[in-house]
C-alpha cells in the first residue's frame, strides 16, 4: 500500500470515527503529536477473503470455531465462524527448495502455475520451518544456541493422535530425531480458545539435557512478508513484493502494557523481551550483575500477549496457566534479523549456559545446568472477534483482551471483584513515609531519622483535617537503624524514630478514624551488613552467592552500595515471622520484594529451591498472612493477586522501546474493581498535569511518599533517590492531585470500566457501566479545548459525562 | 570523577546485563529511560530527579549514519544524513519530512548550520567544500580549500560548520590539530580562530627526559587535543567542543577566541562530540556514546541524562549518539548514529523551573528567583544548584542566617564564609560592648584579688599546692612534663635520657589524647574548613594511618639508632614524639574549636597556627633524638632520614608478604574448589 493512499484512508478513518462519537476540537489547535506513551487511534481495518482450506482436514468444531489441521506443515487453522476470519498457527509457507522442484517436475506451464506457491522471500529453510512450526526448541550445541521446528525439512516427524476418542483432544508427538528428543504436546479445542500442554515429565530422549528454550506457534498472528510469484508469462518467479500486511498490533504485557504495530520498519530493530515475573538472578549468565545509568526495562507482571488484526476485527489474547516462571513473551518486529514479518510468541526457557567461576579474580569457564529447569507449559488461546457492542462478546482488540484475562482469573477465583463500593464514594489517597535510613558515621554506620512517629501524626492530622478521609498509610524504614542495615524480621524500635508504645498508640488512634497505617518492608534484598549471607542468600547455579552491585546509582559514600537476595525460604520465613509479630498492632501489612522478585537457590548438586517452589511458598505464605492482614503488595507479580488488597507503584508505562508505538492501561483494565489501585508516587516525575490525567485516565489513585523533615538528611543513605519528601513542600500538591483525581474517579467509584477508546489523538473516551447506568469519563491530554456530544472539555482536562449530561 | 571512569568501565562489562534486575529503590514506576545525573557537593555526580523524559522517536525517515542536526527559528529540524549524501529538512510541528536537499556534489555532508536569514551551510568532509545554499535549496556558493599559502600544507576536510553574521565561517576539519579554521564569507581564510594547547603529562615529560630519540618517534605524536565541534548562538558566541577530557572539553570563546569560563567545567565523559546553545545560553552537550550534558550559561553542570545501550532500541538509549539540537520550545532532539532514529525529550517541569529560576537570578531579580528556586527545590530537596540559588538569592536580600543554611547544604564554602562573616559580624557588634565591660570588669578584679593576698599569699599557696597535687596524678604529671620539654626540651630530655622523668603509660596516654585531638580535628570543625564529610572519610585508614606510621616509626628509629650507636631505648624513643607533641596537640584543638568562628577571611591565622605548632613540635622531637640518642645534628638528620628509608622499605615487604599471602590462599582455595567438584561430580 502507498504512503498516500493510507494516509488518506487514517484521514477517512479519523472523520469517520469524529461523526460517530460527535467529536470536535473547539477554536485552531495545535497538532497533538502523540507519542509511544499515549493511545492512538485504533489500527484501519483489515481486509481478507475467504481462505481455502483445502490442505487441511477439519479436526473439530464448536458453536464458534472449526479447528483444521495441515499434517505436513503442522499447521492448525482455526475459523471463527462468527466472521470467517482464519487463524493460522504458522505462515503456511513452503520451502524453497520443494517448490523448485515441483516446479522443475511439472511438465506444462499451466501445471506449473498450478504448483508454484508464492515464494518466501527473505527467509531461508530454517526460517521456513520455525514460520510454519507449531513448536520450535532452541537447543545447545558446543556453546550455540541452535534451533529446529516441528515443521523443519529434516530430522524431525510428528505425528497428531486422538485422545480418548475425543476429537476435542489431540496430541502431537514430535521426533526430533537430530538431536534425539522427543516432545509430547497435549491439544485442546475448547468453545473459543486452544490450549497447549508440554508436560516436562514427557520430554526425553538425550537431547533434553540440551534444550534451551521451546517456542509455541511463532507465527500465528503474524503480520507482514515478502514473496516473489510466478509469472507465467516468463516461466519464472518474478521480483519479490510485499504481501499484504494485515493492519493491527501486537499486545505485550510490558510496565501496564505496550502495543507494538505492525509495521514496514525502516530500521532493523532488536527484538522485545519481556522476562514475565522478571529475571531470576540465580540463573543469568552470570552471578554478579550491576545497574548503570539506564533505567531498569519494566517486567511484565502478569504471563499474557496478544495479537489483534484489524479494528474491532479479529484478535487472540494468550496466557500461560503454567510454566509462566519460565515464560518469555517474544515480539520481533519487521526487519529485526532482516525478516520482514512482525511475530510474536510465548518461548519457555529450560537449559541455560551460565558461567562457572573459580576463583576471586572471577576466572572461570561457561557450563550448562546439570538437569534443565522443570518448566511445565500450558498455554491457552483466546480468540476474539468484533467490537464487543453485543455485549456478551469481548472486543477483539487489546479492552477485549483484558477482559477476557479478567475474566479467566476472576473464573480461577484469582481475582473477586470487591463488593459494596458505594456510588460517590472518594477514592483512597495512599501515603507512605519515610521515617529512617543510615549512613555512614565516624563510629561505624548512623541512624539519620526523617519522620518520627509523631511526625506521622501530625502529618496525617493535617491531612484529615483538610478533608481527604479516605486515606491509608505505609511506614517505611520504621525499625531501628531503618530499612537497609535491618533484618525483614527484625522487630526492634528506636528511640529516635518511636518506641514500639508510640507506634501501637498511633495505629491504633487512626484505626479509630479508619485509616489503616501498615508497617512497610521489603523482603527480598539484602546486604552483608544486615545479615550474614551463610544459609540466607540465594546461590547462583555456579554456587556463588547472587549479587547486585548499585554503586553506579547510589552516591558515592552510602553504607552499602552491594546488595544479594535471600532465599525462598527466608523471604517466606522472615515474612511470617513480621507478619506474626506486627498483627497484634496493625491490621495490614505492605510488602515489597517478595511481591515481585523471584529467585531461585542453587546448590552443588543442582537446584536447591525452585523459583515454581518460590511461587507456592509465597502464595501460601502470604494467604496464611491474609487471613489475618490486609495486604499492600508493591508491583506484585500475578501469582500474588489472590491476596492483594492494595497494588501499589502501579506501573503506568512501558520500557519504551522505540517500536513500541502505544501505552495502553491493559493491567489496570484486569484489575480495576478487585483491588486498590495505586499509581507511583506523585513525588518523583509524576506530578504534571498529563500525569494527573494519567491517573484519571487508568483509574488510579495518587500516592506521596512523605517525610517531616528535609529529604537532604538522606543524600547520603541508600534512600538517596527521594529527592523530595518533605511534607511541608507537598501539603498543597496532595490537595491539587487528590482532588483533581477524585473530583472524577469517585463519579465512577463502584461502577466497571467497560471500555476504553481513542477519539481523536490525545483525547481518551473510558465507559463506565453499573446495571443500566452508563458514565462517560473523557480525558484531554491535549492544549485544545474540545467537544464530546455537546459537552465542552478544556485543554488538559477530564471530565465525567453520564447520559449525554456533564455531572459535575 | 572517580565515580564517572569506573561507571563507563561497568557498563562495558555488563552492557548485556543491566535490564536483567530490580534496582532496590522506590523509583521503579519512572518515566524516564535513563537516570538524570547532576553534580553533588563534591562535584560528584549523583542521581538527581528527572530532568527530559523521552517524548517522539521517528524511525520511518531511513537515515544511514546521520551526523549533524540543526533547528532553525522556525522549528525545522535539518539532520545531515551523511549516509545517504542529503540533508532533510524536518517539520517537528508536523510531525513529517518537510524537504530534502540533495546535490550532486555531496559525498560526505557531515556539518550542517542554518543563519538566521535562512542560508543553509552545508560541511562535506569527503567533498572537501563547505556548500552554502539558499532557503529554497538553490546553491549559491562553495567554498573550497583557502589557497593561502598559509593554509597550504593543511587539509581541508570540513566536518562541522557554525557561521556568524557577517557570514564568517568556523570551521572543524578533519585532523586539523591547529584550531578552528575560520574563513571570512568570501572564503579566504583568517586564520585560526582559537587552539588548544598540548599538554604533556608526567609520564610524557619523563619519556621525552630518557627516551632516545628513536623511541621517542615511534610513540605517538603528541598534538593539542582536538576539536570536535563548534556552534554559534543567537548573540554571536562561538562554542566548542574539545575530545579527550571531561574537564573543560566544552568552552565558550570570547571575541579573541578565549576561553570564557573561570571554573572547571565537567561534562559526564571526554568524548563530547556535539554541542547546541538555545537562547537562553543553557549549553546542551552529547558524548558519542549516549549521553547529553545541559551546562548553564556560566558552565556548571546541571544535568546529565541518556546512556549508551548497544543495540538496545529503547527510546533514550544509544548505539552512539553523534549529536543534539534544541527545538525552539526547549525540547532536545537527538539522533542514533548506528540505527538512524530520531529521539526527541521534553523538559520535565522541574528542568523547566530550574531554567527558569536561572534566567530570572541572571538578570538579577533575586526575589523572584528566591521564588523559583524555593520550587525547584520543592521537587528536589537535594538540588545542589537551587540550594546554591537560594543560598545567593537570601544573601543579596541581606538574610545572611537563611542563605547560610542554604549554602551549607549546597557545600559553597566561598558564600557561606561570606554571609557567616556578616552574621558574625552583628553578633559581634552586639556582643562587644557587653564583652569589653566584662573583660574590664575581671581585670580590675584580679588585681584588686592580688593586691589583698599580697600580704598573706593565701591563695597563691593555694594555687601552687593545687598545681604540685597535680603534678602527681599519672596523665596531668606527663602533660606537665610536656608542656616542660616544650619549654626547655634539651634539659628536660635529657631528664628522660636519665630515666628520671617519663614513663611509657604517660607517653601512651599521651599519644591516646593526641589521637582524640586529631580525630576531632580531622572530623568536627567547622563547616568552612571541614573540607570533607565525615561520611565521605575512610575513617579506618585514618586511625590504620595513623597508628601504623607512628609505631613503624618508632620501631624503624629504634632500629636504626640501635645499629648507629643511638643510647635511647625503645621505650625512650616511644616516648620522645608523645612528649613532643603537645605543641601541634594544643595547635590543632585551637584550630578545631577557632574553625567555628572564623571565616575565609582568618584562615591565614588557622594556617600559622598549624605551622607553628608542627614546626614546634618537630623541633621538639628532633632535640629529643638529639639528646636522647645523645647525636650531632648531622647525626640525627641521618638517623631519621635513614628511619624514613627503613619505614618505606618495611611498607614494601609487608605489602609483598599480603600479596603473596593473599595468591596463596586464592592458589589453596581454587584448588579446594576444584577437589570439591571433582568429588562431586563423580
Amino acid at each position: 500500500m502507498s504512503g498516500t493512499s493510507k494516509k488518506k484512508k487514517i484521514i477517512a478513518g479519523v472523520l469517520l470515527a469524529s461523526l460517530l462519537l460527535g467529536i470536535s476540537t473547539v477554536a485552531y489547535a495545535k497538532t497533538y503529536l502523540p507519542t509511544g506513551r499515549d493511545t492512538k487511534l485504533p489500527p484501519d481495518k483489515v481486509t481478507y477473503d475467504i481462505v481455502k482450506l483445502d490442505a487441511y482436514q477439519l479436526l473439530y468444531e464448536t458453536d464458534t470455531m472449526r479447528y483444521y489441521y495441515r499434517e505436513d506443515r503442522d499447521i492448525i487453522a482455526i475459523e471463527d465462524k462468527r466472521s470467517g476470519y482464519v487463524w493460522k498457527t504458522g505462515a503456511d509457507v513452503a520451502f524453497s527448495a520443494d517448490l523448485n522442484a515441483a516446479v522443475n517436475a511439472a511438465a506444462t506451464p499451466e501445471e506449473k502455475a498450478a504448483v508454484a506457491e508464492p515464494k518466501e522471500a527473505s527467509m531461508n529453510s530454517t526460517y521456513v520451518g520455525i514460520a510454519n512450526s507449531l513448536v520450535t526448541v532452541e537447543y545447545y550445541e558446543s556453546d550455540t544456541i541452535k534451533n529446529i521446528s516441528s515443521a523443519s525439512k529434516d530430522g524431525v516427524s510428528s505425528q497428531l493422535v486422538t485422545l480418548n476418542d475425543n476429537p476435542a483432544t489431540r496430541r502431537l508427538d514430535v521426533d526430533f530425531s537430530a538431536i534425539n528428543l522427543q516432545m509430547k504436546v497435549y491439544i485442546t479445542f475448547l468453545e473459543d480458545s486452544i490450549r497447549y500442554e508440554i508436560p516436562y515429565e514427557e520430554i526425553t530422549g538425550e537431547g533434553k539435557k540440551m534444550l534451551a528454550s521451546v517456542l509455541l506457534t511463532p507465527f500465528l498472528g503474524a503480520s507482514g512478508g515478502e514473496a516473489a510469484y510466478w509469472d507465467s508469462e516468463t516461466g519464472a518467479y518474478g521480483e519479490t513484493e510485499k504481501k499484504y500486511m494485515a493492519p493491527g498490533y501486537v499486545f505485550v504485557p510490558d510496565g501496564c502494557g505496550g502495543l507494538i504495530r505492525f509495521a514496514d520498519n525502516a530500521v532493523s530493530f532488536t527484538e522485545y523481551i519481556g522476562d514475565v515475573y522478571g529475571p531470576d538472578l540465580s540463573t543469568e549468565t552470570y552471578y554478579t550483575s550491576s545497574l548503570n545509568d539506564a533505567v531498569p526495562l519494566k517486567n511484565p507482571v502478569m504471563p499474557v500477549f496478544g495479537i489483534a488484526h484489524g479494528d474491532s476485527q479479529a484478535a487472540f489474547v494468550a496466557y500461560a496457566e503454567s510454566g509462566a516462571e519460565y515464560m518469555e513473551i517474544i515480539v520481533r518486529p519487521d526487519e529485526n534479523k532482516k525478516v520482514k514479518y512482525t511475530w510474536g510468541y510465548p518461548r519457555f526457557e529450560y537449559n541455560l549456559s551460565y558461567f562457572q567461576v573459580y576463583n576471586k579474580q572471577g576466572a572461570g569457564y561457561f557450563s550448562m545446568m546439570a538437569e534443565p529447569q522443570h518448566a511445565d507449559v500450558s498455554m491457552t488461546y483466546t480468540f476474539l472477534e468484533g467490537d464487543g457492542s453485543d455485549g456478551k462478546s469481548f472486543a477483539a482488540d487489546y479492552t477485549g483482551m483484558a477482559a477476557a484475562y479478567r475474566a479467566h482469573l476472576i473464573e480461577q477465583g484469582i481475582l473477586e471483584p470487591i463488593g459494596g463500593v458505594g456510588e460517590g464514594q472518594d477514592i483512597p489517597l495512599r501515603l507512605d513515609f519515610i521515617m529512617a535510613d543510615a549512613k555512614s558515621g565516624l563510629l561505624g554506620n548512623e541512624q539519620v531519622v526523617v519522620t518520627t512517629v509523631d511526625g506521622v501524626d501530625e502529618i496525617l492530622s493535617a491531612i484529615t483535617q483538610g478533608g481527604i478521609k479516605n486515606v491509608n498509610a505505609g511506614l517505611i524504614g520504621w525499625q531501628k537503624n531503618g530499612e537497609t542495615l535491618t533484618r525483614p524480621d527484625k522487630v526492634k524500635y528506636s528511640g529516635k524514630i518511636g518506641s514500639s508504645g508510640a507506634f501501637r498508640d498511633l495505629l491504633a488512634k487512626y484505626e479509630k478514624q479508619g485509616i489503616d497505617i501498615s508497617y512497610s518492608r521489603e523482603m527480598a534484598t539484602i546486604n552483608r551488613e544486615m545479615t550474614g549471607y551463610y544459609n540466607t542468600a540465594a546461590k547462583h547455579v555456579n554456587t556463588w552467592y547472587v549479587e547486585v552491585d548499585e554503586s553506579m546509582i547510589l552516591p558515592q559514600n552510602v553504607p552499602v552500595a552491594t546488595f544479594g537476595r535471600a532465599t525462598p525460604r527466608k523471604v517466606a520465613a522472615w515474612t511470617k515471622t513480621l507478619a506474626d509479630k506486627l498483627k497484634k498492632t496493625s491490621s495490614s501489612i505492605t510488602l515489597d520484594g517478595i511481591s515481585n522478585i523471584l529467585t531461585g537457590t542453587y546448590e552443588r548438586d543442582g537446584v536447591d529451591f525452585s523459583i515454581t517452589e518460590a511461587i507456592a511458598l509465597y502464595q501460601d505464605t502470604l494467604a496464611g498472612i491474609h487471613s489475618d492482614l490486609k495486604l499492600n503488595l508493591v508491583n506484585p507479580n500475578m501469582y500474588l493477586w489472590k491476596y492483594t488488597d492494595r497494588y501499589l507503584q502501579m506501573p503506568v508505562g512501558t520500557s519504551q522501546y522505540v517500536f513500541e508505538t502505544d501505552t495502553v492501561p491493559f493491567l489496570q483494565l484486569v484489575l480495576h474493581g478487585t483491588m486498590e489501585m495505586y499509581a507511583p508516587y506523585s513525588n518523583f516525575s509524576f506530578y504534571a498535569q498529563s500525569d494527573i490525567l494519567k491517573m484519571i485516565d487508568y483509574n488510579m489513585s495518587p500516592s506521596f511518599i512523605l517525610s517531616e523533615e528535609p529529604s537532604y538528611y538522606l543524600a547520603d543513605t541508600v534512600s538517596s533517590d527521594l529527592y523530595s519528601t518533605e511534607f511541608a513542600q507537598y501539603e498543597a500538591l496532595i490537595d491539587t492531585i487528590y482532588g483533581t483525581v477524585n473530583a472524577v474517579l469517585s463519579n465512577v467509584s463502584g461502577f466497571e470500566w467497560t471500555d476504553r477508546t481513542v477519539l481523536m489523538d490525545g483525547v481518551i473516551l473510558n465507559t463506565y457501566k453499573k446495571g443500566q447506568e452508563t458514565r462517560y469519563v473523557v480525558i484531554n491530554y491535549t492544549d485544545n479545548q474540545i467537544s464530546w456530544q455537546g459537552n465542552e472539555i478544556g485543554g488538559l482536562s477530564a471530565e465525567v459525562i453520564s447520559s449525554g449530561e456533564g455531572v459535575r | 570523577m572517580k565515580k564517572q571512569r569506573r561507571k563507563i568501565q561497568i557498563a562495558l562489562l555488563f552492557a548485556a546485563l543491566l535490564f536483567a534486575i530490580h534496582p532496590a529503590g522506590a523509583l521503579l514506576a519512572s518515566q524516564a529511560t535513563s537516570y538524570t545525573y547532576t553534580l553533588d557537593d563534591n562535584d560528584d555526580f549523583v542521581r538527581t530527579q528527572d530532568a527530559y523524559l523521552p517524548e517522539r522517536t521517528i524511525t520511518d525517515l531511513g537515515l544511514k549514519t546521520p551526523q549533524d542536526l540543526f533547528v532553525d527559528k522556525a522549528n525545522m529540524l535539518y539532520i545531515a544524513d551523511s549516509g545517504n549524501r542529503r540533508i532533510v529538512k524536518y517539520d517537528i510541528y508536523e510531525g513529517q519530512v518537510a524537504a530534502v536537499l540533495s546535490h550532486d556534489g555531496f559525498t560526505n555532508p557531515k556539518g550542517i548550520f542554518v543563519t538566521e536569514e535562512g542560508d543553509i551551510y552545508v560541511a562535506d568532509a569527503g567533498a572537501k567544500t563547505v556548500f552554502r545554499f539558499s532557503e529554497d535549496f538553490a546553491l549559491k556558493e562553495a567554498f573550497e580549500k583557502p589557497d593561502t599559502p598559509l593554509f597550504s600544507d593543511t587539509n581541508f576536510e570540513p566536518n562541522k560548520i557554525a557561521v556568524d553574521k557577517s557570514g564568517n565561517m568556523y570551521i572543524i576539519g578533519e585532523g586539523v590539530y591547529s584550531g578552528v579554521i575560520q574563513l571570512s564569507h568570501t572564503g579566504d581564510f583568517l586564520g585560526y580562530f582559537t587552539v588548544n594547547k598540548s599538554k604533556v603529562n608526567f609520564k610524557e615529560a619523563l619519556q621525552r627526559l630518557i627516551f632516545s630519540r628513536e623511541q621517542l618517534e615511534n610513540m605517538l605524536d603528541v598534538v593539542p587535543t582536538t576539536f570536535s565541534n563548534v556552534f554559534l548562538d543567537g548573540q554571536g558566541i562561538v562554542y566548542t567542543t574539545t575530545m579527550g577530557d571531561f574537564r573543560n572539553a566544552v568552552k565558550k570563546h570570547n571575541t579573541s577566541g578565549g576561553n570564557m569560563f573561570k571554573d572547571t567545567v565537567y561534562s559526564i565523559s571526554a568524548n563530547i562530540a556535539d554541542i547546541y546553545v538555545d537562547a537562553q545560553g543553557i549549553i546542551y552537550s552529547c558524548d558519542t556514546s549516549g549521553m547529553v550534558d545541559v551546562h548553564s550559561p556560566s558552565g556548571e553542570l546541571i544535568f546529565s541524562f541518556g546512556s549508551n545501550q548497544s543495540n538496545m532500541d529503547v527510546a533514550g538509549l544509544y548505539s552512539s549518539l553523534p549529536s543534539v539540537a534544541v527545538d525552539v520550545d526547549g525540547n532536545v532532539w537527538t539522533v542514533d548514529g548506528d540505527k538512524g532514529y530520531l529521539t526527541s525529550f521534553r523538559p520535565t517541569d522541574y528542568a523547566q523551573m530550574v531554567y527558569e529560576a536561572m534566567a530570572l537570578y541572571e538578570q538579577g531579580l533575586y526575589e523572584e528567583s528566591m521564588d523559583k528556586w524555593n520550587e525547584v527545590l520543592r521537587l528536589n530537596q537535594m538540588s545542589v544548584l537551587a540550594h546554591d540559588g537560594v543560598g545567593k538569592a537570601y544573601f543579596h536580600a541581606g538574610l545572611y542566617a537563611e542563605a547560610m543554611e542554604h549554602f551549607k547544604v549546597a557545600g559553597n564554602r566561598s558564600y557561606y564564609s561570606e554571609a557567616f562573616w556578616e552574621v558574625r559580624n552583628e553578633k559581634i557588634q552586639k556582643v562587644l560592648p557587653v564583652a569589653f565591660i566584662l573583660v574590664v570588669v575581671l581585670f580590675i578584679a584580679m588585681k584588686v584579688i592580688s593586691l589583698l593576698d599580697r600580704k598573706k599569699r593565701r591563695i597563691k599557696h593555694a594555687k601552687e599546692a593545687f598545681s604540685q597535687q597535680i603534678a602527681k596524678l599519672p596523665v596531668l604529671r606527663d602533660l606537665q612534663l610536656a608542656k616542660k620539654i616544650s619549654r626547655s626540651p634539651s634539659n628536660m630530655y635529657y631528664e628522660i635520657r636519665r630515666h628520671r622523668m617519663g614513663s611509657v603509660w604517660g607517653a601512651t596516654a599521651i599519644y591516646a589524647i593526641f589521637f582524640v585531638v586529631y580525630m576531632l580535628y580531622q572530623t568536627k570543625k567547622g563547616f568552612i574548613y571541614q573540607y570533607v564529610a565525615v561520611e565521605d572519610m575512610d575513617i579506618g585508614g585514618i586511625v590504620v594511618g595513623f597508628f601504623v606510621l607512628l609505631l613503624l616509626f618508632i620501631f624503624c628509629n629504634w632500629l636504626v639508632t640501635s645499629i648507629t650507636d643511638g643510647d635511647g631505648t625503645l621505650a625512650q624513643v616511644y616516648m620522645i614524639p608523645a612528649y613532643g607533641s603537645l605543641p601541634l596537640l594544643v595547635m590543632l584543638a585551637l584550630i578545631t574549636v577557632c574553625s567555628y568562628g572564623m571565616t575565609y577571611n582568618e584562615s591565614f591565622l588557622l594556617t600559622i597556627m598549624l605551622i607553628v605548632g608542627a614546626v614546634w613540635s618537630i623541633i621538639l622531637i628532633f632535640l629529643g633524638f638529639l639528646t636522647v640518642h645523645d647525636y650531632s645534628g648531622k647525626e640525627t638528620v641521618k638517623s631519621i632520614i635513614l628511619t624514613v628509608i627503613f619505614m618505606i622499605i618495611a611498607a614494601v615487604m609487608v605489602l609483598i608478604v599480603m600479596i603473596m599471602c593473599e595468591d596463596l590462599y586464592e592458589f589453596l582455595y581454587t584448588i579446594g574448589q576444584e577437589v570439591l567438584r571433582n568429588v562431586w561430580n563423580q
